[in-house]
């Protein structure tokens, strides 16, 4: 069975203006060991999912539909005490902004610590701290460097406790929501490659959301490209990328400055994406469409299978 | 580009240092000498778009302040034209402002979020006392279509709050763009954005060059997006110009280890086969036993000890008005150029 099944999810906000979408109907399964890179512009619904796996949704935020199944276990079912057994041990999360996940006023040791035994109450505090040092080993931080605050770490080094605290507890599926936006390049570089290279050690699977389609082609086997809170293409990273069908993915990847090859002229997507609040009847792409015809407006795309492995929603692909 | 706007230079920097003296406390008093640009030579050409890449804290923000003049140099000298505008004060700074705009990196700080669009464009406009009032609104709506916002109308009456991230960077660059500046340093305008908004940013770029004339320093990270919208880059590491190019040279022939580094660490997108990979950077910092030698030296998997420790490295012509600060670097064949239409259509160029 997979790791992860994720059927027919739809999470909406309540806000001033109504019942907001934010995601809808996305499908999708992850296998141990295997990793799926979450793309699309801001608002478009991937860290709303990131935090429904994590059981983190915001007081305004509810699964209104679909059910996620991680390991066997229903989550989009259990309350908050049974969630609080699963969140960090099953399933963790790298945060957006590491910079700002770490407590200030406590030292790193301490707080990578304080996550284990909250979690396993019965490790004493020796043995925490030995499994503190085993992660600064494993993520590469040295370990003269254990009892500093976060202060007077550098981006890169926070960034790779905050990879440690994820790791802590052994959990079968990470959740990496825009791990290197604040990085730069040599950092992220480095920090790509270990992510990657842990993964592949302990066998975990990791949902990798970004807006940087050149970061997610480079590290997931698998990609799902998302639009207004709709999955649109799903394939493995080299069909999506470069046999793109949809005429959102294919905008995305064409908008996208790249290093070699021919310097294309880059085009970039006209307008706007629609608001989310209220029904939307037909595609949601379609008044940015090139391929746009009368019927659009009109009715759902239906998902169709133009390779192995390989489905876009759409009606004209 | 043609010929003669090409080579007229339009801003130049001699040997400009920066540095700032970080805050003491009161058990260990004065502060540290921090050296955010250590001798920087740099000029522009009229019409060109420069890019300036770097990682944070590599000084390229501060090399754009001083050209805006934000902040004075501690050393050298800055140029605009054959002025010196090194230490300009008072009305005559203000002129020099005129010709000489900025574009902040993030959109959702450098506008005013209690002033309408139309207000906080023509603002340049009041604070210079240029043309009628009357005009101004016309004025501002012409800069809001070319600064890609059409059509203008809609967005004169409305607040930053009610505009997405692109338009209100569309908007700060109107803002810039609207007292017609000779010169405008655009500093990380993308970074904030979603890369379908960057490519309309680097268009509307692209369009005050070639319909304004402006030269445009254009401050980034990312090697891909200069490669993009530049016709020449500057790379710079901890304060130090280590290696300045046309566009395509630096990034298809890189000669200094740290350009290569950068190369290396950039995502590969697309045909990804055709970058070589270079391994020149060290995976741990080597000690460095003086400040005199090379500012690369700690990191770079080619140093050698005696040479690069002890003594700061040369300018080395690497290339067709290509060069590089290495001890090591070597005038190399460049590759044969593209064909001459092909070069031409790439660029966007008329």
């Amino acid at each position: 069975m997979a790791l992860l099944q994720v059927e027919n999810l739809g999470i909406g906000y309540q806000t001033a203006k109504g019942l907001l979408k934010a995601v809808d109907g996305v499908s999708f399964t992850l296998e141990a060991g295997r990793s799926l890179g979450l793309v699309g512009e801001s608002g478009c619904g991937k860290t709303t999912i990131g935090m429904a796996l994590m059981g983190l949704l915001p007081p305004n935020g509810r699964i209104i539909e679909g059910r996620i199944v991680l390991d066997g276990i229903e989550i989009s079912a259990l309350d908050e005490d049974e969630l609080r057994k699963v969140r960090w041990s099953k399933v963790a999360m790298i945060f957006q902004a590491a910079m700002n996940a770490l407590n200030p006023v406590k030292r790193i040791s301490a707080q990578m610590a304080e996550a284990i035994q909250v979690h396993r109450p019965e490790v004493d505090d020796s043995a925490a701290m030995e499994r503190v040092e085993g992660l600064f080993n494993l993520v590469g931080l040295p370990l003269e460097r254990l009892y500093d605050f976060p202060h007077q770490y550098s981006g890169g080094m926070k960034q790779r406790a905050i990879i440690a605290m994820a790791l802590a507890l052994n959990p079968k599926l990470i959740i990496a929501d825009e791990p290197t936006t604040a990085l730069d390049v040599i950092v992220q570089d480095q920090i790509l490659k270990e992510t990657k290279a842990l993964q592949e050690k302990f066998n975990i699977g990791i949902i990798f959301i970004s807006h940087d389609i050149s970061i997610v082609a480079d590290v997931c086997h698998d990609i799902g490209v998302m639009y207004a809170g709709q999955l649109v293409e799903m394939g493995s990273a080299k069909d999506v990328f470069f046999n793109s069908q949809h005429p959102y993915t294919q905008a995305l990847v064409s908008s996208f400055p790249t290093l070699a090859g021919p310097k294309t002229k880059l085009a970039p997507i006209p307008g706007e994406p629609p608001n989310l609040t209220g029904a939307i009847p037909g595609c949601r792409f379609c008044d940015r469409c090139p391929k746009d015809t009368a019927s659009c407006k009109l009715e759902h795309p239906k998902w169709q299978e133009v390779g192995p492995g390989h489905h876009v929603l759409c009606d004209h692909c | 580009m043609n010929e003669s706007r090409e080579n007229k230079t339009i801003l130049q920097m001699e040997g400009v240092s920066r540095f700032y003296r970080t805050r003491g406390n009161v058990f260990r008093g004065g502060g540290r000498l921090v050296v955010a640009l250590s001798k920087i030579n740099l000029s522009l050409r009229q019409g060109e778009i420069f890019g300036l890449v770097g990682e944070s804290g590599s000084g390229k923000t501060t090399c754009g302040r001083l050209i805006v003049r934000l902040e004075e140099p501690d050393e050298g000298r800055i140029t605009l034209g054959g002025e010196d505008i090194t230490h300009l004060k008072g009305k005559r700074l203000r002129e020099y402002r005129r010709q000489v705009q900025m574009v902040f990196q993030d959109p959702y700080q450098s506008l005013n979020p209690q002033v309408t669009i139309a207000d906080s464009v023509a603002e340049p406009l009041i604070t210079h006392k240029v043309g009628d009032p009357l005009d101004h609104l016309e004025r501002v709506l012409r800069v809001l279509k070319t600064a890609g916002l059409s059509p203008p109308e809609d967005y004169v009456y409305r607040f930053p709050h009610q505009l997405s991230g692109g338009q209100r960077q569309r908007v700060a660059i109107a803002r810039a763009i609207v007292l017609e500046p000779s010169l405008l340093v655009a500093d990380e305008p993308t970074s904030m954005l979603d890369a379908s908004y960057s490519a309309q940013i680097f268009e509307i770029l692209q369009g005050v060059r070639d319909k304004l004339g402006a030269t445009i320093m254009f401050i980034t990270h990312s090697m891909a997006s200069a490669r993009y919208l530049c016709d020449r880059i500057g790379v710079i590491y901890r304060g130090h110009l280590v290696e300045q190019g046309p566009a395509e040279q630096v990034i298809n022939a890189p000669k200094h280890p740290y350009t290569k580094a950068l190369i290396d660490a950039t995502p590969k997108f697309g045909r990804s086969e055709l970058v070589p990979t270079y391994g020149t950077l060290l995976a741990a910092e080597r000690p460095a036993t003086s400040s005199a030698g090379c500012p690369f030296f700690r990191r770079c998997a080619l140093a050698e000890r005696l040479l690069c420790a002890g003594s700061y490295p040369p300018w080395r012509q690497v290339g067709p008005r290509q060069v590089a600060l290495c001890h090591f670097a070597q005038e190399e064949v460049p590759p044969p150029p593209p064909a001459e239409n092909a070069a031409r259509g790439e660029t966007g160029a008329p």
